[in-house]
């Protein structure tokens, strides 16, 4: 599904990421683990073509994604406020992310019914725009304007950081429900070491940049990072 | 304390990621400033030569004392437009271990710092050193220096109190423009004469240099009124604005052009719900009363029609430039998530190539009104309509691919020159130049006629070439991407 060979990305000097080899099949859920600095982010900015990579390509469904534009159609992600419209209610936002990709208002209704429980009421029909929303609940309208484009690449930075306990647990069993009806390839950053290698079938493990670790979650995986992070 | 947030602000300055840009903008504007303290001090050390010349036969010293409040009255009007509220973002420093106190202190000394309240004292104090010291001796004379200074640190913190209150309240902006108005109409119209008030005061003073007290006391007052201001106010900002209940909108006429469609209607939603691209807007409906200055009844007898047509395309055009110089930029805040999103980069160009279209036509309808003054500017108006929708829509959509910096859409725009360079004014310039130097040619060897018809057709084939243009410029888009995502992620 997707491949990268030998990523570079340098800031003044300082290469934040530099990935050799990484090969992502189809319907795998990747759980993006490591410190600040790492080079998460980084990573998803240049999966999305949003930043330049001085060396090196990333291969999404045979096409490379910094010369056609044939990913985005298969491609959504959350990965700040940056990917809001701050200016829409969120209805707004959800049928402009579900027009550009061929839904209809009522489609987009009806999809948005599923996700009463986890937007828990605030966001609907509040009567705000997003940028008066709580930083919480502008993250369950980038997740729910992700999700809603059924995707078959999903990256979200950090998901859980920004969540209620109660949401973060209704969101990975969204993800999870979602992933078996349209085997979706998911990309995850977290510091929250329990969600993540309770979502994902496989934990990359970056530090400064390359990736030092690449596990496929069994149940040893949880005490092997909480081993690398340990004080 | 006050010297490291100095020192704070120092940085922030030369750290942005436009400082190289903004230093040949400092540059530029330094060169202004230098140019106008010099003439300020020329026509200080002459001042009195000129008014000697200026009014013969009259006692100079009571002129130039007839003179001062008039000064400070239109300084007011200047600093109300020049003079910058000193922006440090104090909220890092909120929480920090800093008293209150000092912060608006740091704020109040910051804000010194401007021309503004250099240029009085270049301008006063030579003559009051060449003039009054020799006539009335040294304490009168350092009795007007004080004055001076006073009246300017009373209009200095006086504008920064009305200003802060106007943002706000609007309400303040309106009586301070009445009030300034009224006082220049009274002035006008003799129903009282500033100059004469002006005259008697510091005439008095001159008899009675205690009398400059008061002017000192109306300077502390400003200050001291600014100062608790602020000290009450430092956290306002973040209460205003909610409270209302926001409705969606749903512009169904766009449905039919599909995806074009839905980005034209989030411009449209970006304009009517942000402060700054809503105060272009009205900006540009109220320009389209310039037709009346313009379209002089002289120029239409007389048939200046290269003038006529620059006013067609000014009136036309001017949602482009207004709105054009920023296009990407307006939407910086979430340009990452549009162009990770499924959003071909073709779509998005044409889109803003529908929109100009959409709203010059709008415009083009509205002031065919103009129409009723002579059946010619209608001509002169499709003319600049044309040329328009044709080339200056392909000029703005290229200078936007060459514009790195963002924006903050929730600001207001009077003065405000976040995101502006030299760009922008090269960009006024080329908009301006070229349909002239289509029209010179024609209009010269042939008639005025020939010169217009010749920028309709070149505007109209540049119209019909427009998905060859909005391919060309994705590409040049393209190549900037990256560069202009990174811009526009820095915040300002």
């Amino acid at each position: 599904m997707i491949t990268v060979s030998n990523l570079i990305k340098i800031y003044a000097g300082k290469t934040v990421v530099d990935i050799a080899a990484l090969q992502v099949n189809e319907g795998e859920i990747i759980g993006l683990v490591g410190n600040n600095g790492a080079g998460k982010t980084t990573f998803f900015r240049l999966l999305l073509d949003l930043i330049k990579a001085d060396r090196g390509e990333i291969i999404s469904k045979e096409k490379n994604v910094a010369l056609s534009e044939d990913w985005k159609p298969y491609t959504a992600a959350y990965l700040d406020e940056g990917f809001l419209i701050d200016y829409l209610t969120p209805e707004e936002y959800f049928y402009f992310v579900g027009k550009l990709n061929n839904r209809s208002t009522a489609d987009v209704d009806e999809f948005l019914k599923s996700f009463d429980s986890f937007f828990d009421g605030s966001i609907l029909k509040s009567g705000k725009y997003i940028r008066e929303l709580s930083k919480g609940n502008q993250f369950k309208v980038g997740i729910a304007g992700c999700l809603l484009q059924h995707p078959a690449v999903l990256l979200l930075d950090e998901p859980f950081a920004n969540l209620d306990p109660t949401t973060q647990l209704r969101l990975i069993k969204m993800l999870r429900e979602m992933h078996a009806q349209h085997r979706m390839t998911i990309f995850i950053s977290s510091h929250d070491l329990n969600h993540v290698t309770d979502v994902s079938t496989r934990i990359l493990l970056m530090e400064k940049g390359t990736i030092i670790k690449d596990l496929h979650t069994n149940q040893d995986t949880l005490s092997e990072l909480e081993d690398y992070f340990k004080v | 304390m006050i010297r490291t947030l100095l020192r704070h602000q120092w940085k922030s300055f030369w750290r942005s990621r436009n400082a190289g840009k903004s230093l040949a903008v400092q540059i530029f504007i330094g060169f202004i400033t230098l140019y106008l303290l010099a003439s300020a001090i020329g026509v200080g050390i002459y001042l009195q030569e000129l008014l000697k010349r200026a009014y013969p036969g009259q006692d100079i010293i009571k002129v130039f004392c007839g003179f001062i409040l008039y000064y400070f009255l239109f300084d007011m009007l200047f600093r109300f437009m020049l003079q910058d509220l000193p922006t440090l973002s104090v909220q890092p420093y909120l929480v920090q271990n800093i008293k209150r106190s000092q912060l608006i202190r740091f704020l109040n000394v910051r804000s010194l710092f401007t021309v503004l309240n250099l240029l009085p004292l270049l301008l006063f104090t030579p003559f009051t050193i060449t003039s009054i010291a020799p006539e009335f001796g040294f304490p009168v004379a350092s009795a007007f220096i004080i004055s001076i200074l006073a009246l300017t640190v009373f209009n200095h913190f006086m504008i920064l109190y009305i200003k802060r209150k106007s943002i706000i309240n609007s309400w303040w902006l309106v009586l301070f423009f009445v009030l300034m108005g009224g006082c220049i109409a009274a002035d006008y119209f003799k129903l009282f004469s500033l100059s004469h008030i002006s005259t008697l005061f510091f005439s008095y003073m001159m008899a009675n240099a205690w009398t400059v007290t008061i002017l000192v006391a109306m300077a502390v007052f400003s200050f001291i009124n600014n100062y608790y201001f602020l000290l009450k106010n430092l956290y306002l900002e973040d209460i205003i604005g909610k409270g209302k209940k926001k409705e969606g909108a749903d512009y169904t006429f766009l449905n039919r052009f599909g995806t074009i469609g839905e980005l034209i209607g989030l411009d449209i939603k970006l304009i009517l719900r942000n402060k700054r691209p809503r105060s272009v807007a009205v900006l540009t409906v109220l320009f389209l009363f310039y037709g009346f200055i313009f379209y002089k009844e002289k120029y239409i007898t007389e048939g200046w029609w290269g003038a006529l047509l620059l006013g067609g395309i000014f009136l036309t055009g001017l949602f482009i430039t207004n709105y054009g110089q920023f296009l990407f930029a307006w939407q910086s805040a979430h340009f990452d998530g549009l162009m990770a999103g499924n959003l071909r980069v073709k779509t998005y160009i044409k889109s803003k190539f529908m929109l100009f279209t959409a709203v010059c036509t709008v415009i083009l309808l509205l002031t065919s009104l103009y129409g009723l003054m002579s059946w010619k500017l209608l001509i002169v108006q499709l003319a600049g309509y044309l040329y328009n929708v044709g080339i200056h829509t392909v000029i703005t959509v290229y200078f936007a691919t060459r514009n790195y910096k963002g924006m903050d859409i929730s600001k207001g725009s009077t003065f405000n020159y976040q995101g502006m360079g030299a760009e922008k004014w090269l960009y006024t310039l080329a908009v301006f130049m070229v349909p002239m130097v289509v029209y010179w040619p024609f209009a010269f060897f042939i008639n005025a006629w020939a010169g217009v018809i010749a920028l309709s057709v070149l505007g109209l084939i540049s119209f019909l070439l427009q998905d060859w243009w909005v391919e060309l410029l994705s590409k040049a888009f393209l190549e900037r991407k990256y560069k202009i995502l990174n811009g526009f992620r820095e915040k300002q």
